[in-house]
């Protein structure tokens, strides 16, 4: 009767479901000593060497979203288990996997199964809370996540909105490392469920987006490369990241000369060359080198 | 005592860019959350924070990857303590696609790729007569695409 009553007490109650859904308490932290150890010498070099150039990858939505205007379907196999949650100890692996389940969680809320969502949700708020992102993530975010859960796009705006204050508030407090490696972490996985989903649904468009990632990759190189930091696991990261680019190296990238013409007042801009491909050969290396990185981060 | 005089001119100037850009870093974020990514609409926002302080005489670049048959939007938002900015768009091999210049400006670009394309935006802060203070303030480049 309280419940009928009182509209707030459903929406209490799935947010105490969705705060334990994902893994027990959190376990004894290793250390959290990110990007405070860097020495104001060397951030200040960092800055001026790179402060007005930016690096710009594709969001997990905005790569979820391509994947399923290419025709992919949805494998909530293939996505890292909730569980593994609170196996994240180092900074450094909190960080990667926020990125991952922040992937994850834009693919199940792009392809609307919004129950898994909040499941993903519920690690990638744990993640931001042992990474000290402040406010970011808190219970008015899951309650409104929960009230917009048959609004897709406004559930999709929440999500986008939570991604934009994770990463603003780690660049703004001069952890740009933690948030590199979210990113990459995201970006990876994003790759990881592309590669998979083409093992079972393969199509033209599908292995097109996937041979675009070439140009993020190298962006992504470009934003880790920028950090002159001693950081060992982003180092170990951008190692990974130029075994991929080898094996994107002679990926056809089409394109070729711009033409720019007007729309009803919008440009269409492109090239005239044949579109991106992938061979079987080139798609089968980079879906066992996205496969082999991504166990290493996730477990 | 002329030189006095500018030796303290140039003390206070520095004195308040630094009273100046403590704030607008941490009000860069909010900026850029409730000025700009509202004026994206109807695209949605990348959720991609780049986001500069930057002075008079300073340049930002972003580099972009536009997927083929996605419609985007590109905007350059910048505090108007700075007044109005520079930016382009150049393509890979830096042929301008697009360009705002101050004295006739435009925050946004709407675009569509009918390929994929690597693009670049360069934003410049014109620079001021010496005689003004030396203004810092938030710029942002923002890219909306539509689902």
């Amino acid at each position: 009767m309280i419940a009928m009553r009182n509209p707030i007490w459903p929406v209490m109650l799935a947010v105490v479901t969705l705060l334990t859904a994902c893994g027990g308490d959190p376990p004894q932290q290793d250390t959290l000593n990110v990007n405070d150890g860097l020495d104001s010498a060397t951030q200040s070099a960092r800055m001026k060497k790179t402060k007005n150039i930016f690096y710009n990858i594709p969001s997990p939505m905005e790569t979820a979203a391509l994947l399923k205007k290419a025709g992919a379907d949805y494998n909530s196999k293939i996505l890292n288990d909730v569980k593994n949650v609170d196996k994240y100890t180092a900074a450094s692996q909190q960080a990667l996997n926020l990125g991952v389940y922040g992937a994850d969680l834009s693919y199940a809320s792009v392809f609307n199964h919004t129950q898994e969502s909040m499941f993903y949700t519920s690690c990638a708020r744990k993640l931001a809370d042992r990474l000290g992102v402040i406010n970011a993530f808190n219970d008015s975010t899951l309650e409104l996540m929960q009230s917009k859960m048959n609004d897709r796009d406004a559930l999709l705006d929440v999500i986008s909105e939570t991604y934009w204050n994770v990463d603003a508030y780690l660049k703004e407090n001069g952890r740009d490392n933690i948030s590199a490696l979210m990113i990459a972490g995201g970006w990876v996985e994003g790759l990881y469920i592309a590669t998979q989903v083409a093992a079972s649904n393969d199509s033209p468009e599908l292995r097109q987006r996937i041979a675009e990632q070439k140009f993020a990759l190298g962006d992504l190189i470009g934003l880790i490369e920028s950090y002159e930091v001693d950081d060992e696991r982003l180092n170990g990261v951008r190692e990974d990241m130029k075994a991929l680019q080898v094996l994107f190296a002679d990926v056809n990238m089409g394109g070729g000369d711009n033409t720019v013409s007007d729309e009803n007042g919008v440009a269409v801009i492109g090239g005239s060359a044949p579109a991106a491909t992938l061979t079987d050969a080139q798609l089968g290396a980079i879906r066992d080198k996205a496969a082999a990185i991504r166990n290493t981060y996730i477990n | 005592m002329l030189n006095v005089r500018s030796i303290l001119a140039s003390a206070a100037a520095a004195g308040l860019l630094f009273l100046f850009a403590a704030p607008a870093q941490a009000q860069c974020k909010a900026f850029a959350k409730n000025k700009c990514v509202p004026e994206l609409a109807p695209f949605k926002f990348n959720e991609t924070f780049n986001a500069a302080q930057l002075a008079p005489g300073e340049e930002a670049e972003v580099n972009l990857t536009f997927f083929s048959g996605q419609e985007y939007r590109v905007m350059v938002c910048s505090h108007p303590i700075l007044g109005e900015v520079n930016w382009k768009l150049v393509d890979a091999n830096n042929k301008i696609v697009f360009e705002s210049l101050a004295d006739e400006p435009k925050h946004q670009f709407d675009l569509k790729a009918t390929s994929t394309l690597q693009m670049k935006v360069v934003v410049w802060v014109p620079t001021k007569p010496k005689t003004e203070l030396v203004h810092v303030g938030c710029v942002a480049i923002l890219v909306g695409f539509k689902e």
